[in-house]
């Protein structure tokens, strides 16, 4: 029968594994000797697509009514809210990195990091997620360092886009670090799919980034000179076009949804001492965001010993966070072993965790009077 | 944030603070961690952290020189900055992955547990469903049945540490990721572990404390999913049948005659299964355990499992043969509970599997979970985080990658996007933008025709 036929070929298959072993021309057994280069490589060369260079950039076919899109989708899909809760729209966390391995030995470990066209991305993704309302980009090299902490999703009602920065750092001094598109939200609708249509342009590899890269070095206070990068394409764009965009985008500093970590790693001691999870801002930050480290590429802008450790620093931060949930905690800061701290019980439902994530009122989910 | 060639805004200070070298007691089959003396041990610490504070300042200097330096630095000196750099960066690795933990005096030394006491997980409970029952209804806005389906923890991880090699990280991130896309796509929530809550079941026994720990605190979870991290989803459309489960507590990938006729040491695979939330299967947990803890007790343990399983090699206790031997010897307690599945893959050896990718996608789709497109394929011996694997290094690569892309191609395709071909990173499109996105989602969306199956059968 068709059952044992198929315990028979599994068994066939094993031994038939063990022959084909002996007869591989490479039966390296060995990782430490094996260049993955070999493998990562496409059959199909050829046909690859060459954009028209006369033709303009564009991200895809215009849409002007999305809004109305949207609008009726949800209508005839009740099942997929865009609002899961009365103050809790649905989001969707983006983040992304190379499809290759590391250049550096370390990079792979540590973080990945990302490819810089996470403005394609998220026109696809919103395009492709009708259910969604926010679209929450994260950098790969951004850590969650606050578990507790919730957005105050009802402070950007009015908004379209959030990122961390300042107002007069932007639109006043045009620093090129008056914002960060490391960490930001971008509403599902219209403006944010023109948004992304103009912040596009900039971003195609070769002559046109190399040309942006020279107007926003002239335009946009101490930035160094280097290729256009999506941050500093949308700072010139809302010096330039305040008046069309700055309306809808909020910029945020009241807690840090992106935190610098060059000012945040050294005081992890001090927060656990003095604060709590919950608070998101300099006492606890909600993101430690590793700029300029790029463990995944081959040159960092920081020593390399410094980054690596500060970010095992962080990510055991964070995860005490998770560990406490369950118990236990990092020896220390630099300790990948943790220690127990709650002794077992008979009784582990009487049990809260001390910042009650194991069962937060934002997972809680929908009564319904008809379940 | 920046770009590879730009000057650096800032600086962080060069030379630092000393590092603190690293390691979590090992897992199976690496390295173990060696107790030593304490005095030793700190002079060896201080040696340490004065050569890392060497290489840290050469590391600098050389970056120093490979930016700040001048333009007219030849090609070639780049070429052995660059080289240099990761000589320095691979070394500096390299002392992150070797050794020991810093001090902590208070800790005595790590002695075996007595091997005349019967370890145990935890504090034995016996009354789990009831407690359960009584939070359940206690706290409806956590209920254990989402949109008529039954919540399911996918539980995962990896040795804190970084695998021996770096390509071994690159699959972990790969074979994660995919477990993302899978979870996001059908509501599992997942949980990826990197701590040894138990030091003595350390390895693949990790995930038995890991497994109770989680029941005893997510009391709404109503299945919990234990997957190995070499196992990848590569069926995105397939659901797990749960429905079929409901007099059972325990869903292994098996075949009964493999195990009750040959009692064969590979008649199930622990690399993906399910347990119920619930008091039997907290029993099974503290009678499955006892074979676990390091030392004398798992040697011994793997000596009576090599003499009574059909085909076991010799060596220290595993979990998959120690359920095996205990479902055998005690099978009136436990198997009218479990449930052997072989109509799916909840777990697919790889070998037979990767080969067929390409006949797959010209003969099936998506959604069978079974020979025809294999829900999971799980690359057993391959041992990529490791530095040797039971296989030819470029076969397990190679299959895995493909079995990456495979799965890929099956998310990427709501996008309108695929993979060239199995290997390469690259993608292409495959469907051209539209002006009404919508239709394409109605169509092609998976969470959404996983949904419509739901509610037809509720």
């Amino acid at each position: 029968d068709a059952h044992s036929k198929r315990v028979e070929s599994r068994r066939l298959l094993e031994e038939a594994q063990n022959d084909a072993a002996q007869g591989d021309n490479n039966d390296n057994k060995n990782y430490a000797e094996f260049d993955i280069a070999k493998i990562l490589i496409d059959e199909e060369e050829g046909e690859k697509e060459k954009p028209d260079p006369n033709k303009p950039y564009s991200l895809g076919p215009k849409i002007s009514d999305w809004d109305q899109q949207i609008s009726e989708w949800l209508k005839t899909n009740p099942d997929f809210p865009n609002f899961i809760g009365p103050n809790k729209p649905r989001v969707l966390l983006v983040t992304g990195s190379s499809p290759k391995p590391c250049e550096n030995p370390v990079g792979d470990h540590y973080l990945l990091k990302s490819i810089k066209n996470k403005i394609d991305y998220c026109r696809k993704l919103l395009l492709s997620h009708p259910e969604i309302e926010f679209l929450w980009w994260m950098d790969s090299d951004a850590m969650f360092t606050d578990m507790a902490y919730e957005l105050p999703w009802e402070r950007y009602k009015d908004f379209n886009m959030v990122m961390h920065g300042w107002n007069e750092m932007v639109y006043n001094d045009k620093n090129w670090i008056g914002l960060n598109t490391g960490s930001f939200l971008l509403r599902n609708c219209q403006w944010s799919l023109d948004l992304l249509d103009a912040w596009a342009p900039m971003g195609p590899k070769g002559k046109v980034r190399e040309e942006a890269g020279k107007i926003l070095t002239r335009e946009l206070k101490d930035r160094p000179v280097f290729e256009a990068d999506d941050q500093s394409a949308i700072v010139y764009l809302l010096v330039k076009e305040r008046a069309k965009w700055g309306e809808k985008v909020y910029l945020e500093n009241a807690y840090y949804l992106h935190g610098y970590w060059g000012i945040l790693v050294d005081r992890y001691e001090e927060m656990i001492e003095n604060y709590h999870p919950g608070l998101g801002d300099h006492r606890w930050p909600l993101v430690t965001h590793f700029v300029g480290c790029k463990p995944c590429g081959k040159f960092g802008d920081y020593s390399v010993e410094r980054c690596l450790r500060q970010m095992d620093r962080a990510f055991n931060f964070g995860d005490n966070q998770i560990l406490q949930m369950y118990g236990f905690t990092h020896k220390s800061l630099a300790s990948r072993r943790v220690k127990r701290v709650r002794n077992e019980t008979g009784n582990p439902l009487e049990v809260k965790d001390e910042f009650g994530l194991l069962h937060p009122s934002f997972k809680a989910v929908k009564v319904s009077a008809s379940s | 944030m920046g770009q590879d060639s730009f000057t650096p805004q800032k600086r962080s200070s060069t030379g630092g603070g000393l590092p603190t070298t690293n390691n979590a007691a090992a897992g199976g089959g690496r390295s173990r961690v060696l107790a030593g003396m304490p005095r030793g041990r700190q002079i060896h610490k201080t040696f340490n952290n004065i050569k890392i504070t060497i290489l840290c300042g050469f590391v600098t200097i050389l970056v120093l020189r490979g930016t700040i330096g001048v333009g007219n630095l030849g090609s070639s000196e780049a070429d052995a900055v660059n080289q240099n750099l990761i000589e320095e960066t691979s070394r500096i690795l390299a002392e992150i992955r070797s050794d020991s933990d810093p001090t902590d005096p208070d800790e005595p030394p790590e002695t075996e547990i007595n091997p005349n006491t019967t370890y145990t997980l935890g504090l034995k409970i016996s009354d789990w469903d009831q407690q359960r029952k009584v939070w359940l209804s206690e706290n409806p806005e956590f209920p254990n049945f989402v949109n008529g389906k039954a919540r399911i923890l996918l539980v995962t991880g990896s040795p804190p540490n970084p695998c021996d090699n770096a390509i071994g990280d690159h699959y972990l991130l790969k074979a994660i990721k995919n477990k993302i896309d899978y979870c996001r796509l059908h509501g599992v929530e997942i949980v990826y572990n990197m701590a040894h809550l138990d030091k003595e079941l350390a390895g693949y026994w990790a995930k038995l404390p890991l497994i109770r720990r989680l029941m005893l605190s997510h009391p709404e979870v109503e299945w919990i999913w234990w997957m190995d991290s070499d196992a990848f989803f590569t069926d995105m459309v397939f659901e797990i049948p749960l429905s079929k489960y409901d007099k059972y507590n325990l869903v292994v990938h098996g075949y009964p005659d493999l195990m009750f006729e040959q009692k064969s040491w590979i008649a199930l695979n622990t690399g993906s299964f399910l347990f119920r939330n619930c008091q039997w299967s907290l029993d099974l947990l503290d009678a499955w355990a006892p074979m676990g803890p390091k030392g004398s007790i798992r040697e011994e343990a793997g000596k009576v499992l090599t003499a009574n399983l059909k085909g076991r090699p010799a060596f220290e206790a595993d979990d998959q043969s120690a359920l095996i031997y205990l479902l055998l010897s005690q099978k009136e307690m436990w198997m009218e509970k479990v449930f052997l599945e072989n109509q799916y893959y909840l777990h697919g050896y790889w070998a037979g599997l990767v080969d067929r990718y390409e006949e797959m996608m010209e003969k099936y789709h998506p959604g069978l979970g079974d020979e025809r497109w294999p829900f999971v394929t799980h690359f057993v011996g391959c041992k990529p985080c490791g530095s040797y694997g039971d296989y030819p290094v470029e076969r397990c690569l190679r299959s895995m990658q493909r079995a990456f892309n495979f799965a890929d191609n099956q998310v990427l395709k709501l996008y309108g996007f695929r993979h060239r071909g199995l290997l390469g990173p690259n993608i292409k499109r495959i469907r051209n933008e539209t002006v009404t996105p919508l239709e394409i989602v109605d169509e092609l969306d998976i969470r959404r025709s996983t949904h419509e199956k739901t509610e037809t059968r509720s």
